[in-house]
């Protein structure tokens, strides 16, 4: 395991340690398992946005396309009278063919990925939208009524005590964590990010590539927001509106680098988690208010980023090995 | 002077917003009122706000995604003085303070720590939201006074508002501000050619953290705008405005990577943004449409721009090796 | 010349980078009115001269004068500017999105209505044609020199630097920029010309200096000067006769069939290029910088579309298959810029080496990565080549040079290519890498690889070619077998000046 990899389970026991401390309920499996449930999306969808990120890419849509998944889950079920697992693999469709209208734009045209993506999050809100307007249900409202076999899907815990979409978080990053790491295509995608012309002159074809990370970010969050409206059992147009920015914000956490080539699927794992948790926490054993939890997440990123910014500038380096030297002496 | 300085992207802006406007007339003559054609423009002062601070950065090269939540801090705030009883400079202050205190923060992350503006600008973003919630204990400022809320509503000429007024002496300030200033002219500099700035004696860190307190600036006074114009806040006022105000850039002409653009731009990007929603309801069609069609919109301009200039980039390379070759053979 | 007329003096100067001597006490003077043509090889420190000239690098030793005015202290370019010294970098910085007037006055203070004023006046004096409204992306090479003149002249400097103006130029353009030095030299400003190109020197220069090896080897008026003695002060001393007097390698036999062949080849920036390279044979190819050298093997590779001609690979057409074919048939290119194209920096030094070898078995099967036989291969190449690491997964970028260059070869050549393309593979590496290259390309041979070496350093070409073919403005301008692979000829030939009958007898 990596330098970063590691700080970051320190810091995750040291978070559940105060935790745990503050209030002692929060270490019993039930709490600690069922805090996942609020999280899931983010902890699925950043495992493969990393992958995006590592190409050198952002994928800044990924919210917006949660949404469009489980309203077309909704109305392909209840107006279209599909089964409802059809009708989630449809949903698994339609993403994965927004993921690949967004990557062959991002690599094929080579316009900004932040831009596509920016349009993207408009696009997909909106077609969303317009799509929970084909249903007779109110849009406001949101599909329910799911068969009981999908609504009890996402709420099942194994043994009583693990939930499901805990195995699901797992199951996924086992996924990401394989293709990443252990199979050549993880490996092209961070030579691609390392150095695009590098990587064409070693006749990988890289725009083939970085098209596939987009949609295989698609596809993820397609699951997040089958999982989602299986939790919730409603099927809603908005789900994934505001899970943008945590999304990167656990990407980064997790050591991956904005400029491409760097990061890692336990470090992004890890750092949803460190963020799930704080959000659970604080307001379990410290009484925090829900809403402001905004704060202590952008100042864990604040903090984490602009301290790795200074300890990486080399007058910073100089003066560690001074210090070192110092010490010997 | 001030059209030449507007060049193709913004005139192409402005030709695609009046486009819009002469189809929404063709199918529904009622739109053809002075009252409706104005308040397009009425209603867009907030974006434009916010897309042109947003500008300021984005013309340089970085991206600020803090300024949604910089417009609901320092309106919560301003809000609050003005029901305790506070005078306006009072509050307004209070919004500018806050909003060139972020904005100076970020220019500090960024272009000295040189962390990346999108991650850096995210955590304030979180930070400033969350404040919003605790300085307003989660609660609604309201019963703001009346003459405070009926400053939206007061014309300066026919539908026009003074706000819109104003905001346009803004813009064209800000407009001049970077084409005709020596420190202005600097913001794009930096963006088109960051070495080259620097080789003609262009400090970037000075003028990347100018940026970002501009545009924190210009978030807070859009903040202010927003407070008199809906009269109440609550502690998701101004919530992803940011992706709107960088999409209005982006409708606008201003380049993502930075040195391309003009603020007139963006803020005729923030009409067309605004807009929309207003001609949909004259062409039959619900708001439902809105952000499809904007996501339509800046996807396909953003996509025709690059393919148009990577063409024009590749032919006049592949020009120049052709020019190279000499023109006989040799004699072996 | 008399005193007064001195604009810039360049006194004893030394630079060092590291333990590389780069300027060993060079002196340099330009006076008013002057066309000082500096022509060296590559690495002769022109361009380290001028850089400590422009301030961008500080000398370790020595003193500048520029106009009378001896410049004391750390020199930045800024205080370089003022005392009126300007350079057109061979590369212009040009603000793309800017018009051409932004682009001249950015950085000027003062009154911007005096300031296009006075641009108007500099424009019409020295004959200036582009459009000032024009952005910065659309102008050439050429009119971006135009702009960065501008620059220059609107700073009212003395001295102007053109590094290597013509090499992207076509000749028209080149005829403009000659009249525009010449009105500029009657103005009585100084001028510091760095070219590869012997017909411009006569045409333009009253002076000449000759640098080699860290030192200007002659100095003189160009009336002094023979195109003979340019090409001969180019050669380095100690190898002028050495190369004659070598006795040819003795060489494997090969088979008649040429393992690869060029066919009237032509494309963007090369036309016409026609030859053949057998099994085990190292072929050439010398040129100066912008001969279109590289155009030619990227070509090749499949990263630019050819525009005419054949490849053929063993007989069979493989002109235009994109990369990953024609690695898969069997060539692999070892990039000229190895840190934009060829290395993965921050990425281990093992994977780098495998990172051609991914679409192959070699490295696993059914799409996943077998990091044992990764890991083999990788030391295989580790140990062949002596590349020095820490480890395997040591990052590449944090190596030396030359090691880098060798994970660069190991990279094209873990593909087991039969024709191998090197692109200047000893470029800015110490002796000792240089000497491992080179048992590398012999080795190759060895094997009956077919070797085609691209190099701007003479010498390389000489020490390793069976033949040697030499490019000149993009096309072929003559071929020479091993007995006939010699400075002269070579040097000459890249300049499009050989003639068989000087070397007749």
């Amino acid at each position: 395991m990596k330098r970063w990899e590691l700080a970051l389970l320190v810091v995750l026991v040291a978070e559940i340690a105060i935790f745990a401390t503050a209030n002692p309920k929060f270490l019993m499996p039930r709490v600690i398992f069922g805090s996942i449930n609020d999280i899931i999306p983010i902890c699925i969808i950043s495992l493969f946005v990393t992958m995006v990120m590592i190409t050198a890419g952002i994928d800044i849509q990924a919210g917006a396309v949660v949404g469009l998944a489980s309203i077309v889950l909704g109305v392909s079920w209840q107006d279209l009278g599909l089964n409802i697992w059809v009708a989630a693999l449809f949903a698994i469709a339609v993403a994965a063919l927004v993921g690949l209208l967004t990557g062959y734009i991002v690599a094929y045209f080579k316009v900004q990925p932040m831009v596509v993506t920016l349009g993207g999050s408009f696009l997909y809100a909106g077609l969303a939208l317009l799509v929970s307007t084909l249903s007779s249900t109110e849009s406001y409202k949101g599909i329910s009524g799911f068969p009981d076999s999908f609504t009890s899907f996402a709420s099942y815990r194994i043994g009583g005590v693990l939930p499901v979409q805990v195995v699901v978080f797992l199951v996924m990053a086992v996924f990401a964590y394989v293709l990443l790491h252990r199979t050549k295509y993880g490996r092209k995608i961070f030579l691609i990010g390392i150095n695009q012309n590098a990587a064409e002159y070693a006749g990988i074809n890289t725009r083939f590539i970085i098209m596939t990370t987009y949609v295989l970010s698609s596809i993820s969050a397609a699951v997040a927001g089958i999982v989602l409206t299986s939790y919730l059992g409603t099927a809603k147009s908005d789900l994934g509106a505001s899970l943008t920015l945590p999304i990167i914000t656990a990407v980064v956490l997790g050591g991956t680098l904005m400029t491409g080539g760097k990061g890692s699927i336990i470090g992004t794992a890890l750092a949803a988690v460190i963020i799930g948790e704080l959000k659970f926490g604080l307001p379990l054993c410290f009484r925090v208010n829900m809403q402001y939890l905004d704060i202590p997440v952008g100042v864990l990123l604040l903090v984490v980023v602009s301290a790795r910014a200074v300890a990486s500038r080399p007058g910073f380096q100089v003066l560690v090995h001074k210090l070192k030297s110092h010490g010997r002496n | 002077m001030l059209l030449k300085l507007l060049r193709r992207y913004e005139l192409k802006a402005l030709a695609f917003l009046l486009g819009m406007f002469v189809i929404v007339t063709a199918v529904n003559p009622s739109f053809m009122s002075a009252e409706s054609l104005t308040n397009c423009f009425n209603d867009s002062v907030v974006f434009t706000l916010l897309a042109v601070g947003a500008g300021f950065v984005i013309l340089t090269g970085e991206i600020d995604v803090s300024v949604g939540s910089v417009l609901g801090i320092s309106s919560a705030v301003a809000a609050t003085c003005l029901r305790d009883g506070g005078s306006l400079p009072t509050a307004v202050c209070l919004a500018l303070l806050i909003g060139a205190f972020v904005g100076l923060v970020n220019g500090i992350g960024v272009a000295v720590l040189k962390i990346p503006s999108l991650i850096f600008t995210l955590g304030t973003y979180g930070v400033a939201r969350g404040a919003v919630y605790v300085y307003t204990g989660g609660a609604w400022v309201e019963n703001l006074p009346a003459w405070f809320t009926g400053a939206s509503h007061s014309y300066i000429a026919g539908y026009l508002t003074w706000f819109y007024a104003g905001v346009v002496l803004l813009v064209v300030a800000a407009q001049i501000l970077i084409s005709c200033t020596h420190k202005g002219r600097n913001f794009i500099a930096v963006g088109d050619n960051i070495n080259g700035a620097r080789l003609v004696g262009i400090n970037p860190t000075q003028t990347k953290i100018w940026a970002f307190v501009l545009s924190g600036v210009f978030a807070s006074l859009a903040g202010i705008l927003f407070t008199s114009r809906i009269g109440f806040i609550t502690p998701m006022s101004g919530n992803s405005y940011e992706m709107k105000a960088i999409a209005a850039c982006v409708l606008g002409g201003i380049s993502l990577s930075g040195g391309l653009g003009t603020l007139v731009g963006a803020a005729i990007g923030a009409v067309i943004m605004t807009s929309i929603t207003r001609i949909l309801v004259f062409l039959g069609l619900s708001s439902n449409y809105d952000n499809t069609i904007t996501g339509i919109i800046l996807i396909v301009i953003v996509v025709v721009n690059t393919v148009i200039q990577d063409r024009a980039i590749l032919n006049s390379h592949r020009e120049i090796s052709l020019k190279r070759i000499a023109k006989e053979a040799f004699k072996e | 010349m008399a005193e007064e007329d001195l604009l810039l003096e360049a006194r004893d100067v030394v630079k060092s980078f590291g333990l590389n001597l780069v300027l060993k006490g060079v002196t340099l003077t330009v006076h008013k009115g002057e066309v000082l043509s500096l022509i060296g090889g590559n690495g002769a420190g022109k361009s380290t001269l001028m850089k400590i000239i422009m301030g961008i690098y500080t000398a370790d030793k020595g003193s500048l004068s520029i106009c009378g005015q001896r410049l004391e202290g750390a020199i930045t370019p800024s205080r370089a500017m003022k005392a009126g010294v300007y350079m057109v970098p061979q590369e212009p910085m040009i603000f793309p999105h800017m018009t051409v007037s932004d682009n001249v006055l950015m950085g000027f203070r003062g009154n911007k209505a005096d300031l296009k004023k006075r641009l108007s006046e500099v424009y019409k004096e020295i004959g200036c044609t582009i459009d000032l409204s024009r952005l910065g992306m659309t102008l050439s090479i050429a009119e971006q020199q135009m702009v960065e003149l501008l620059r220059g002249l609107m700073r009212q400097s003395r001295v102007l630097i053109l590094d290597e103006p013509t090499s992207s130029l076509t000749f028209d353009e080149v005829q403009t920029l000659f009249k525009i030095i010449g009105d500029l030299k009657s103005k009585g400003i100084g001028i510091i010309y760095i070219t590869h190109r012997m017909a411009e020197v006569f045409e333009i220069s009253d002076t000449i200096g000759i640098m080699a090896d860290g030192r200007i080897t002659l100095n003189g008026p160009v009336s002094d000067f023979t195109r003979e003695m340019l090409v001969n002060a180019l050669l380095p001393e100690t190898k002028k006769k050495e190369a004659r007097e070598r006795t040819p390698i003795e060489k494997k036999i090969r088979k008649a069939m040429p393992l690869i062949e060029f066919d009237h080849f032509s494309g963007y920036g090369f036309k016409d290029i026609s030859f053949k390279v057998l099994e085990g044979e190292i072929v050439g190819i010398a040129g100066v910088v912008g001969a279109g050298r590289t155009e030619f093997a990227t070509a090749v590779f499949g990263r630019e579309k050819p525009l005419g001609g054949r490849v053929l690979l063993d007989g069979t057409d493989i002109t235009g298959l994109s990369t990953k074919e024609v690695i898969r048939l069997g060539i692999n290119y070892v990039p000229e810029d190895r840190h934009l194209n060829g290395l993965f920096g921050i990425s281990p030094v093992a994977s780098n080496i495998t990172s051609a070898l991914l679409n192959s078995k070699l490295t696993g099967k059914g799409g996943f990565l077998n990091q044992a036989s990764e890991n083999s291969i990788a030391d295989r190449y580790i140990e062949d080549f002596r590349i020095k690491v820490t480890s395997r997964f040591q990052e590449a970028g944090s190596l030396s040079g030359g090691n880098q260059q060798k994970v660069v070869l190991a990279r094209a050549l873990a593909t087991m290519p039969k024709v191998v393309i090197l692109d200047e593979p000893t470029r800015g590496i110490d002796a000792a890498a240089r000497g491992d290259v080179y048992g590398i390309i012999y080795k190759l041979r060895e094997q009956g690889i077919a070797v085609i070496l691209i190099s701007s350093d003479i010498d390389e070409i000489i020490e390793l070619s069976d033949r040697a073919v030499v490019f000149c403005q993009g096309r072929i301008s003559a071929q020479f077998p091993r007995s006939k692979i010699n400075q002269e000829n070579l040097t000459a030939a890249s300049f499009g000046v050989y003639k068989e009958d000087n070397h007749a007898a």
